[in-house]
């Protein structure tokens, strides 16, 4: 017996599927056909208002052809409520014997919380997860810091093979990207600027506010956004398959500390390589200006060098760059924590990066504020 | 008890000629394969011998590179989606249920999908599927993370049977499971082969299995597949037949066939 393509549209009412029939009258009833999970519906309102009457009714099914799991749990409700199954053939019997030896409970109902007890459950657990958060970031933090001084004191535990891959992969992959975007931030900068200025004819101020917004602020901050979104993930996502693969567990096994060869190296390689990538990204923001001065302002290449000293100095250079390697060593911290922190399942995995990602990418934001008052304070 | 392979019995699947190659490797070389309705045939052979390319070829999620696989004469491939799903039932080896729902959301799915049913009658079948599969209705409304190892194959067993196949397909239904638990899911199968009358393919390195429940066994070896009961399969002259079904393990194996077939 073949089935026929069935669903919610055409259900039994399709010709060429199988069907079920209910003849009879009274309290003597009969079913012929296909007693299946797709004639089901139609079998139970057929049926619906005779199986609620009294007592003494009595359903022949010999002249059912198929009956399925379904079907069968069917007939058992029907027979439960007292009507009496006759003429059941011995195909039949084997499965309604299983069917009604099964002890069947209904499914548990999921307890639902009331919305706003949602609420009040969620913003604790938030405020909880955030607290654990915090206290675990410190841990770490205090822990890599404690076995990356360790690799510098001792240059034996340092790893230069890992360190120099790391330093390739978060680095020199990174050069193109980096130097892309730092071209378009200056430009969107100085579309901004010459469009607010011009109308106090001071569009020549431009070049200015490209040249510093840039290197105190938007270079850094590009490149740390970049480098948390690529590599920051990349970290979480290699060390997360390593602990669910147990491959950190085999490291501790063989008594080495996944803190020195898993951290460590990354830590080091991101506090190398951030500082480098916003040089770069300095300096393609500066490029970026150049093209920006030549279109807009009319200012060629030659006269934009002649000015740029005039208009930067060394503690731009320098606000820039100093933040740079503690937005690294941040990124490298939050990444490595949620990637020791996956679990089991793949999606963990998943799930860590994310938080990963969304931290570290906070973290530096956060820090590039708290950086601005300082430096405003210290009057740099 | 399984019904005894009949050579005329018309086959509910039937695979012709199939040649399955990756690159230069070929793992398939014109193989055939009859399954008869009611029975419970295991397919047996060494890792990388393709038992699951050969799982995935007869299910239709594999294109074979040459022959074709007919489901009542009709070609595997051209079966529609809701029709195949009412007549195929496959556990995957990991069980593959979905994460992000309920194990009765994940009985229930392909009801959903395929049929009209209201959601409590849904709810009511799938308790019921539960029961088949040995699992009580309160693991229903737990989510397959918080499952044991042999309660994620009862589940995924329920699944499988959701829509109460012709054929079930178990990829290692056995694997990763401890002794116990093993021999509660060869019951399993076995009950359900009795009572439903489904069709099982095993496919599995599991000798105890393929001892007490498979009425046949397919070896697949030297890329081509030896069809036959477990004690002709004892007498080939093959060198990893014989290995296969007189290594030591084999032993214990068949230890428990005794004992299984003496009841």
């Amino acid at each position: 017996m073949t089935r026929v393509p069935t669903n919610k549209r055409q259900t039994s009412a399709d010709p060429s599927g199988p069907t079920v029939v209910v003849s009879g009258d009274g309290d003597r009833l009969a079913l012929a056909g296909a007693l299946e999970i797709v004639t089901l519906a139609a079998a139970r309102n057929s049926l619906k208002k005779w199986s609620r009457q009294g007592p003494s009714r009595s359903l022949d099914v010999a002249k059912l052809d198929s009956l399925d799991t379904p079907g069968a749990l069917f007939l058992r409700s029907l027979r439960d409520k007292g009507v009496k199954l006759t003429g059941i053939r011995a195909e039949h019997q084997a499965l309604l014997d299983l069917i009604c030896g099964l002890d069947l409970k209904p499914l548990p109902k999921v307890k639902s919380v009331p919305r706003w007890r949602q609420l009040v459950i969620q913003l604790g657990k938030g405020a909880d997860n955030a607290w654990q958060d915090a206290l675990d970031i410190i841990t770490f933090v205090g822990r890599a810091a404690r076995w990356t001084v360790n690799a510098l004191i001792h240059p034996d535990c340092l790893r230069p093979a890992s360190i120099s891959r790391q330093v390739a992969e978060t680095g020199i992959q990174a050069l193109p990207i980096i130097g892309l975007m730092a071209v378009m931030i200056a430009v969107v900068i100085g579309y901004q600027g010459v469009a607010q200025l011009r109308p106090y004819g001071g569009e020549d101020f431009t070049i200015n506010l490209v040249a510093v917004s840039v290197l105190r602020e938007m270079g850094v901050l590009i490149t740390s956004i970049m480098v948390a979104g690529r590599s920051g993930s990349a970290f979480t996502a290699e060390i997360g398959v390593m602990k669910t693969r147990e491959e950190v567990d085999a490291l501790k096994v063989m008594g080495i500390e996944p803190m020195q060869v898993l951290v460590v190296p990354r830590v080091i390689a991101l506090v190398i390589t951030l500082p480098l990538l916003t040089f770069f990204a300095d300096i393609m923001g500066l490029i970026g200006g150049a093209a920006i001065a030549q279109t807009l302002l009319d200012v060629s290449p030659a006269q934009y060098l002649m000015r740029l000293p005039h208009v930067i100095d060394g503690s731009d250079l320098f606000v820039g760059l100093i933040k740079a390697p503690i937005f690294a060593f941040f990124i490298a911290i939050v990444s490595c924590m949620h990637g020791l922190r996956a679990s089991g399942s793949a999606e963990s995995v998943g799930r860590e990066t994310t938080r990963a990602v969304v931290k570290s990418i906070f973290l530096v934001i956060v820090l590039d504020a708290f950086f601005s008052i300082l430096f405003e304070k210290l009057g740099l | 008890m399984t019904t005894p392979a009949t050579a005329h019995a018309k086959p509910i699947l039937s695979a012709r000629g199939i040649v399955n190659r990756f690159g230069k490797q070929v793992v398939h070389d014109k193989l055939s394969l009859d399954i008869v309705p009611g029975e419970i045939i295991g397919i047996a052979g060494g890792s990388g011998s393709g038992k699951s390319v050969l799982l995935k070829t007869l299910t239709g999620l594999h294109q074979p590179d040459a022959g074709e696989v007919l489901l009542n004469g009709k070609a595997v491939q051209s079966i529609g989606a809701a029709e195949k799903a009412s007549l195929f039932g496959v556990l995957f080896q990991q069980g593959a249920l979905f994460s992000s729902l309920s194990v009765a959301q994940n009985i229930m799915l392909p009801m959903r999908e395929h049929t009209a049913l209201p959601a409590e009658e849904q709810q009511q079948i799938a308790a019921m599927k539960l029961a088949l599969a040995g699992l009580d209705a309160d693991s229903g409304i737990k989510f397959p993370a918080a499952l044991s190892g042999g309660m994620v194959k009862r589940a995924a067993f329920a699944r499988a049977l959701a829509l109460d196949p012709k054929i079930l397909f178990l990829d290692e239904p056995t694997s990763d499971l401890d002794p116990i638990a093993a021999s509660g899911i060869d019951a399993l199968i076995r009950q359900l082969n009795d009572s439903l009358g489904i069709t099982v393919v095993i496919v599995t390195h599991d000798l105890t299995t393929l001892f007490t429940i498979c009425g046949r066994i397919a070896v697949l070896v030297d890329k081509k597949i030896t069809v036959d009961t477990a004690d002709k399969l004892m007498k080939s002259d093959h060198p990893w037949i014989h290995e296969f079904f007189h290594g030591p393990r084999a032993e214990g194996a068949m230890q428990a066939r005794k004992t299984s077939h003496g009841k």
